[in-house]
């Protein structure tokens, strides 16, 4: 009896393959490109996520693409190599395309169109997954929104496309510029790939494509990028700049911080108290330093006094106290001090004329 | 009942004993003060609620020595002042002293503490506030408030434990 129900349901089962010749692997999983964003104009290679089909690894894959347009239209049995995917490892496969060419349609078109639309399937059509939709991000608000950097993804990864958006006619002296080029370092200069512009591989490499009208674009993969990346390697940040020609003009300095790295808050001077005579002590004090920092060096000058000293302490602050009570007594006529702070690396962090109150 | 109210009554009689002269601040401050703790308020950081508006200065410029001894004379009557410890010059270090009155006050303002350089008291140097006056705790708070145009912009607070 038990047998019989069994049998049954299977020829239940069954009765939708013998209508549909067609099997179904399953839903694309995880789809991106690299570049991260591209213009349709542009080769861009797209990545699928197969690890959730029944595809088995490193088999022939194709694409089934009717929009915007249908390229291997009348060929479902029998798909047309230039719809053959790449296999990349790990379940995952690739197509590399340019949009315009591939789909003979202008970027208007294809951007006025329902999107990118497909099936991917074997040779024969006699597996396919469900629909998908490759998405796209349109980075038309760039050349209107009066940013001169913007990065798709706003967070890095080590591992992960980045593309980088940058809008010269925001910055001084890039109008006339050949070619611009990026000169940059993870970690805060750490780990470079500068912009060495006598060596000409490098020229390349660190070159932006230039995408008309003064805006550029740069594309890359941190993790091949930079070389002689350390073991466990942490990526915190990639700090950068951008080089008109060669050197003739430098964007000012711009940082990308990692996905999941909460950027520090920023550095915090400050005089306590807010007013002083010149019989109070003036405590200055920095919180969040900067790695690297932990020396504040003073001179107070009054008249013609001049104090000098140093405090130190740590990234979280350092902070002191100077002994104005002892140091200015019985100048005579003082009414103001002139404060000059620098760092240990020599960086000044306040220069600045403190009005000594008048006491009752 | 009645007797009783009439007892309670009969112990709230007056004592009519000898007259013993109210003590005076200046048998409660007199004699050395160690320094229990020194803060630095910024009074306009407070008055417009910045953060932060307070210091500690206790570990600074040999806080941890400083002394201050108030004397007075077989009277009560206040002499000279002295700080001990080497630490910076907010106030004279040394002079005479005198209290704007010798009794606690009634009202909120806190007694002034004259400072002179001369036994005479004609040249004042600094002017204090014991804003707490010594109690059974043998504890009192000394503050130097610095005014301009009549404004306080800084005020330094110690706490002061007797050293017996």
């Amino acid at each position: 009896m038990k047998k019989l129900l069994y049998t049954l349901l299977m020829a239940l089962y069954l009765i939708p393959n013998l209508t549909q010749a067609q099997e179904l692997v399953g839903s694309v999983g995880s789809m991106w490109s690299y570049p991260v964003v591209y213009q349709y104009s542009e080769e861009v290679t797209w990545y699928f996520d197969l690890s959730g089909t029944t595809f088995a690894e490193n088999e022939d894959v194709y694409i089934w693409i009717w929009s915007p347009s249908e390229p291997d239209a009348g060929n479902w049995e029998n798909s047309s190599e230039f719809a053959h995917l790449s296999y990349e490892g790990n379940f995952v496969w690739s197509f590399t395309l340019t949009p315009t060419e591939y789909f003979s349609m202008s970027a208007e078109d294809i951007a006025g169109s329902a999107g990118f639309w497909f099936r991917l399937k074997d040779l024969t059509g006699s597996k396919q997954t469900e629909v998908a939709n490759m998405p796209y991000t349109p980075i038309d608000s760039f050349f209107t929104a009066d940013e001169m950097m913007r990065s798709y993804p706003t967070e890095a990864t080590l591992d992960g496309g980045l593309s980088i958006l940058f809008n010269s006619n925001l910055v001084d002296g890039f109008a006339d510029a050949t070619s611009v080029h990026i000169h940059s370092g993870m970690n805060t200069w750490a780990i470079l790939q500068e912009y060495q512009s006598w060596l000409p591989e490098i020229v390349e490499k660190t070159k932006l494509k230039d995408m008309g009208d003064g805006f550029y674009k740069m594309d890359l993969i941190p993790s091949e990028y930079y070389n002689d990346i350390p073991e466990g390697f942490i990526m915190e940040n990639i700090t950068f700049l951008f080089v008109k020609d060669d050197w003739a003009g430098t964007s000012p300095e711009l940082v990308i911080y990692a996905a999941e790295y909460i950027p520090p808050p920023p550095p915090e001077f400050r005089f306590f108290p807010l007013q002083i005579s010149q019989k109070d002590f003036l405590q200055i004090s920095r919180i969040n330093n900067e790695t690297g920092i932990n020396t504040l060096i003073y001179t107070i000058t009054a008249g013609s006094t001049e104090i000098n000293g140093e405090f130190s302490g740590n990234m979280d602050e350092i902070k002191g106290f100077i002994d104005l009570p002892t140091l200015l007594q019985g100048i005579p006529n003082l009414t103001e001090i002139q404060v000059l702070v620098v760092d240990n690396q020599g960086n000044t962090i306040i220069d600045t004329t403190l009005p000594l109150k008048t006491l009752d | 009942m009645i007797i009783g109210f009439l007892a309670f009554f009969g112990c709230n009689k007056s004592d009519d004993g000898s007259y013993v002269a109210p003590i005076t601040v200046y048998e409660k401050i007199a004699g050395q003060w160690n320094l229990m703790n020194l803060k630095m308020v910024d009074e306009v950081a407070k008055a417009t609620n910045i953060s932060p508006n307070e210091q500690n200065l206790s570990t600074w410029f040999n806080y941890d020595t400083f002394q201050i001894t108030f004397n007075v004379d077989g009277d009560n009557q206040p002499t000279t002042y002295e700080v001990m410890g080497n630490v910076p010059p907010l106030f004279a270090a040394s002079g005479y002293y005198e209290l704007s009155t010798p009794f606690q006050p009634t009202t909120a303002n806190p007694i002034l503490i004259h400072l002179y350089s001369d036994a005479a008291h004609t040249n004042l140097t600094d002017v204090l506030q014991l804003t707490a006056v010594p109690g059974t705790n043998a504890q009192m708070q000394i503050t130097l408030v610095r005014t301009s145009g009549g404004t306080p912009f800084v005020s330094y607070v110690f706490n002061l434990m007797a050293n017996n």
